[in-house]
Order: structure tokens, then C-alpha cells, then sequence
């Protein structure tokens, strides 16, 4: 059971997952484990993120991508494994790595009995953005949320879009250097998840590092790689190109590559499979 | 621990609270109204029950009697039926609550030397009344039987037992003077248990709870920034549960401030306890009201509080130590009306801070221990 882990070898370069981790990478994982008593949240992944890379992390509900994240981000202590983000031991010091990272969760987790600008005064507090630096941020974050004008307005009275954008200004203002994304647009319409992810590459343009959890598949083409969570296991990672050609039939050309939801059904149907004859 | 950031997360809780009307106006009704409900109607004395006099001897000394309990201010004489007969459609229909029969021949008996007996009727469907009603009647015929002897000049060579009763500490047996300090104890516990498992489990809802722990907030500032404004908040309500209480009710305050602050002190930590710990059992904000009530309940009854734990069954008592509440009533009436100090209460303050330690050290590890899941 062990090997499944493997798949998606294939699609990645080999010296990437073999080679030591080290600090010209955003995060480096091995062998990260969570169990929750009996119950493998997340069972023994490896992974690496380049600095500056869009980290498209996939999978079903319940594969475990949300602990994941909550181990990387300092929130939860890993039963096993290990984990360096922005070069230090999130383990070992995960106050420190704290401050250099962002997070946004689907709830957007602004304060809805507080307005624009108090959510930004508070967030900008927590982490320590001072006087000078905090009135840049604001007047940056307030034009990129599109809210100028809006700062005093309740956060309970802004429409989701303009929630979302709030939240990721919010989550933004000390400028992190990684920002995790826990699936960012789910219940957000087409148009401002599209208005959302020009955000997004902004962000990665100024050398942001992203890692974003996504159940939408025409999102995960807008990583430059990406990892497969199914059952707590890692069962492939690469870019889109390489994760779809590996999966493709014999003689397929660029042009009939399978898309990025059929790889997605074919691995998890056949991890599915394996598990139960495993069984 | 950064005070910066624990004076933030004050500053946010309060804000919040600004913005929450309900429960603001929650916080400041909730004392106001138990204190009127229990300074006048459960700690009302009572005092003018509704009674009716058949007197059957139509003499001096009937009406002497009759007079007393009138002048006693305990029973006020509304009805004269002519015949014992009507006293039980009057008691049915509420209309007393208390019936004097006084036989005839009782002049005449009293003059020959001889004893004679007075009826009291009680309504026993409300047992606190029926009681008081008759412990007043003894009191005021025993009172009659002195001043007639003596009025007479007899000198009894052996006047038997004459018990006076002396009530020390609260000398007019007011209810209202015992019930307001315990009073001040119970709101603590009411209010700081609700909005403080109410706040952290809307926060969690929210999703602001995990996202504050994605930050550099330590759990350390967030207990106390969480903790803290609804400390102050529990104050302000006791504050002004004890000025209502010593200047509209006039309940007077004979002990040391220090023995009630650290009584009240170790209390407020118990109480934020169970707050955090109420708010880690409880899914939903409902579920930690209802939580709250199943607490309320118990600490209503089993602490003395309304009932006193002298007259609860002997299996019920040991129960009662177990119910925090009951320490803080203690602290609170003794230091009130007999300005008890640290020797008197010892045990009581000891017994409050090992619970403040044991229920709040509990609630901090599972507070922590459960986000780290």
C-alpha cells in the first residue's frame, strides 16, 4: 500500500523528490504524517514547492489536503514526518515560520461584526505591521479589493466577491512570502473567480509563492504543479502537461491529451479499485 | 506573549461586543432584572398574609388577641366571618390564606386559670408561607400569654422555659439582604460561563479561530485576549449588582472588601473555566446555551442559594459540595452580614481555589490539547 505513493513518479523529476531538501525551496516535505487515533489522515507524503511556483494541491473531500495544510501552517504538531517551509523547521519553529506565511480558508474568517477597516487594522496588528508600512498596505489592499470608499462599511454587508478579495488582502497584508489558499473559490462565481486568480498571479508575479487547495479543475491548470491527495497519500505529482501525458493513452499528441478532471477520475477510481482488492 | 497583541485582540472583542446589541443589552438587563425579580419577589418577606377572624367569645381579651396579630404587621385581618363554617370557602377561594378561631369561653376559661386553645388555620398549598404564617402565630401568642401574666402581677415561681430568639447578623430576618450577595456570585457565574463559551464558539463557526492560529498569535494571548474583556464585563455587572443592591435595597455590607474580592476572584476564574470548557463540548452557539442551562440548574438548586442545604434530603448534601456555587454563597452572605474574615471562610476560599485551579488548568489543557488536533 506503501508504494502508491509512486504513481505519479513518473511525471516528476527524479533529482526534485531525491535530492535533500533545502532553502531554495518554499516547502519541503517528507514522510509528513497525521493520525488522528486510529483514523491516517495523512499518510507519509513527500513533496517540494519551488519559490515562486503556483502549487495547485488536488483531491476529493476527506483526502486529507485540509491537515495537510494545518501541519504546514504551524496550526497542527505532525505524528511523523517531516516539513521545512521558507527554509525552517515548521516543526521546530513554526512561530517563526508563522510570521513569513499567509493563509486563507474558504471562510474567509473576517470578523463580520467588524468593518473593512478594522478587519485590516486587526490583521495587520497580528502581525505586526507598523504604523507607516500598515497605511501602504491599506491604501494597496483597499484598490486591489476594489473597496475604496467602502472602508468603514460592515464586513457582513460586502457581497462574497468582495469578502473574498478582503479576505486575501487581509491574509496578504504583511506580505508573506507563501501564501496558502485553503480552496479560495468554492461557492464564488465564475466571473470573480476569474477576477480572483488574475489576483492570484499578481501575486505570484511579486514572487509569492501559492499553494492553493482547488476542487475546480479548470483552476488546477493555473498551477505550475500540481500534487494528487486521495486517502491521506500523495498518488501523483507534476505539472499539468506532465501529470496529463502520464496518464494518457499510447500515441496520444499534445493536442489529445486527457484533461486534468480525467486524469483526476482515473486516478482516484483506480486508487479506489486497488485499495479494495488490497481489501 | 506580546501585549501589543493582547491589548489587539481586547480591542477586537470589544468592538465586537459594541456591535452585538443583543447581547449587550443582555449583559446589563440580566443583573438589572434578577435583581428585581429576586430582591422583591423571591426575597420579598413574608409579610401581610390575608386573614380572616372567627371570634366566637366577642370579649376584651379576643379582641386584645386578634389585635397583636394584626399590629404584628405579618397578618393583615380582612374578612369577620360570623361562623367557622365559611373559613373553607374562603381558604378554597384564596381569599385568606389564614384563619384565627377563637373559641368561646376562651375569656372566661383564661380568667379561671385555665388554658384554652386558639385555631390557626394555614393554606399549606404554599408551604413557605404556611410555614412562616404558623411560626408567627406561636410567636405572637407566647408574647400575648407574657404580657397577660404579667399584667395580672402574678409572680410564677417557676415561669418554665421562655425561649427568646435572638437572630443575630440579620437581625429583621430580611431575605432580600441575604439573597442580593449570592446574587452577585450567581450572575458572575451565569453571564461569564454564557458569553464566554458563546464568543469562542462563534469564532469557530467563523472560521476566525483557525485562521488566528495560522498566525503569530500565541495560544497563550489568545486565552487571555478572549478571556479578559469578559472578565471586565463580569465586574461591571457585579459592580452594579452590589450598588442597586446596597443603596435601592439597602442591604447592608459589614465585611472586609479583601475576603469578598478573592472569594469573587477565585469564583471568576472557575466560572471562565467552565465557559472554555463549555465552548469545547459545544458544536454550535445553542448548544452551548443549552450546556449553560444544564450547569444553571443544578448550581440553582444544589448551592444554597435559594434553597437552603440544611433542609435538603441527607443522600442530596454530600451532592452539593461538588457545585462551586455553593462556596461563593457562603463567601458572599458571611462576609455581607457578619463581615466573616479569611480564618472564617478558610474553607470555603480553599475549596474555590482548588476548583478555580482545576477547572480552569483542565479547560486551558483541553483548549490547547484540542487545537493542536
Amino acid at each position: 500500500m506503501g508504494q502508491a505513493a509512486t504513481v505519479g513518479d513518473a511525471a516528476t523529476p527524479r533529482e526534485r523528490v531525491s535530492s535533500a531538501p533545502s532553502s531554495d525551496m518554499a516547502i519541503s516535505v517528507r514522510g509528513l504524517t497525521k493520525r488522528f487515533g486510529t483514523f491516517t489522515a495523512v499518510d507519509a507524503i513527500d513533496f517540494d514547492v519551488r519559490r515562486g511556483e503556483v502549487f495547485g494541491f488536488l483531491g476529493p473531500n476527506g483526502a486529507g489536503k485540509t491537515t495537510a495544510i494545518r501541519m504546514l501552517t504551524g496550526t497542527i504538531a505532525p505524528t511523523a514526518g517531516s516539513a521545512l517551509v521558507l527554509g525552517d523547521d515548521v516543526i521546530a519553529k513554526p512561530e517563526k515560520v508563522k510570521r513569513r506565511i499567509g493563509y486563507m480558508s474558504q471562510k474567509f474568517a473576517l470578523f463580520e461584526d467588524m468593518t473593512v477597516d478594522e478587519n485590516l487594522r486587526f490583521y495587520a496588528g497580528v502581525y505586526d505591521v507598523s504604523g507607516a508600512e500598515f497605511a501602504a498596505r491599506r491604501r494597496y489592499i483597499l484598490r486591489m479589493a476594489d473597496l475604496e470608499g467602502r472602508e468603514d462599511e460592515l464586513t457582513a454587508n460586502l457581497s462574497v466577491g468582495w469578502k473574498q478579495r478582503l479576505a486575501l488582502g487581509a491574509a496578504t497584508i504583511h506580505e508573506p512570502e507563501l501564501l496558502f489558499l485553503d480552496e479560495p473559490t468554492s461557492g464564488v462565481d465564475p466571473v470573480a473567480r476569474r477576477h480572483f486568480w488574475d489576483l492570484l498571479y499578481d501575486l505570484a508575479d511579486d514572487g509569492v509563492t501559492l499553494f492553493v487547495t482547488t476542487h475546480y479543475m479548470d483552476e488546477a491548470n493555473h498551477c505550475h504543479r500540481l500534487g494528487f491527495m486521495y486517502a491521506g497519500r500523495l498518488i501523483a505529482q507534476g505539472s499539468p502537461t506532465e501529470v496529463r501525458a502520464a496518464y494518457a493513452p499510447d500515441g496520444a499528441t499534445a493536442g489529445t491529451l486527457p484533461s486534468i478532471e480525467d486524469v483526476f477520475v482515473h486516478l482516484v477510481t483506480a486508487h479506489r479499485d486497488r485499495q479494495e482488492d488490497g481489501a | 506573549m506580546n501585549p501589543r497583541h493582547i491589548r489587539l485582540l481586547i480591542w477586537k472583542e470589544f468592538t465586537q461586543l459594541r456591535r452585538d446589541p443583543l447581547l449587550l443589552r443582555l449583559l446589563f438587563l440580566m443583573p438589572v432584572l434578577m435583581l428585581v425579580m429576586l430582591g422583591y419577589v423571591v426575597g420579598a418577606d413574608v409579610k401581610n398574609l390575608k386573614t380572616a377572624v372567627v371570634d366566637l367569645d366577642h370579649s376584651a381579651t379576643s379582641r386584645a388577641l386578634v389585635a397583636s396579630f394584626e399590629a404584628s404587621g405579618y397578618f393583615r385581618i380582612v374578612r369577620h366571618p360570623n361562623d367557622e363554617r365559611a373559613l373553607r370557602g374562603l381558604l378554597d377561594h384564596g381569599d385568606v390564606v389564614v384563619a384565627l378561631v377563637v373559641p368561646e369561653g376562651t375569656e372566661r376559661r383564661l380568667r379561671a386559670g385555665r388554658s384554652t386553645e386558639l385555631g390557626v388555620v394555614v393554606d399549606g398549598s404554599d408551604s413557605r408561607t404556611a410555614s412562616t404564617a404558623s411560626g408567627y402565630s406561636a410567636q405572637i401568642v407566647s408574647a400575648f400569654n407574657r404580657r397577660r401574666i404579667e399584667a395580672t402581677g402574678v409572680k410564677l415561681q417557676a415561669p418554665g422555659i421562655d425561649a427568646r430568639v435572638r437572630v443575630l447578623y440579620n437581625p429583621g430576618l430580611r431575605m432580600v439582604d441575604t439573597m442580593i450577595p449570592s446574587l452577585i456570585a450567581y450572575i458572575l457565574l451565569i453571564s461569564t460561563m454564557s458569553i464566554m463559551s458563546q464568543s469562542v464558539v462563534r469564532e469557530r463557526e467563523r472560521g476566525t479561530l483557525e485562521q488566528m492560529f495560522v498566525t503569530p498569535i500565541s495560544r497563550g494571548e489568545y486565552l487571555i485576549g478572549k478571556t479578559v474583556p469578559y472578565m471586565l464585563t463580569s465586574i461591571v455587572q457585579m459592580v452594579t449588582v452590589a450598588i442597586v443592591g446596597r443603596l435601592w435595597f439597602g442591604v447592608p455590607f459589614n465585611g472586609s472588601p479583601a475576603v469578598v474580592l478573592s472569594g469573587l476572584f477565585l469564583f471568576m476564574i472557575t466560572a471562565v473555566g467552565l465557559g472554555l470548557l463549555i465552548s469545547l463540548v459545544s458544536r454550535t452557539r445553542t448548544q452551548a446555551q443549552q450546556t449553560v442551562m444544564f450547569i444553571m440548574i443544578p448550581s440553582m438548586v444544589l448551592s444554597g442559594f435559594i434553597f437552603p442545604i440544611e433542609s435538603m434530603p441527607a443522600e442530596i448534601v454530600p451532592l452539593t459540595y461538588l457545585i462551586p456555587l455553593r462556596y461563593a454563597v457562603v463567601v458572599m452572605r458571611s462576609t455581607f452580614a457578619k463581615g466573616s474574615g479569611f480564618d472564617d471562610l478558610a474553607f470555603q476560599l480553599v475549596a474555590m481555589a482548588l476548583f478555580a485551579v482545576a477547572i480552569f488548568g483542565v479547560a486551558v489543557a483541553r483548549f490547547s490539547k484540542r487545537l493542536a488536533d
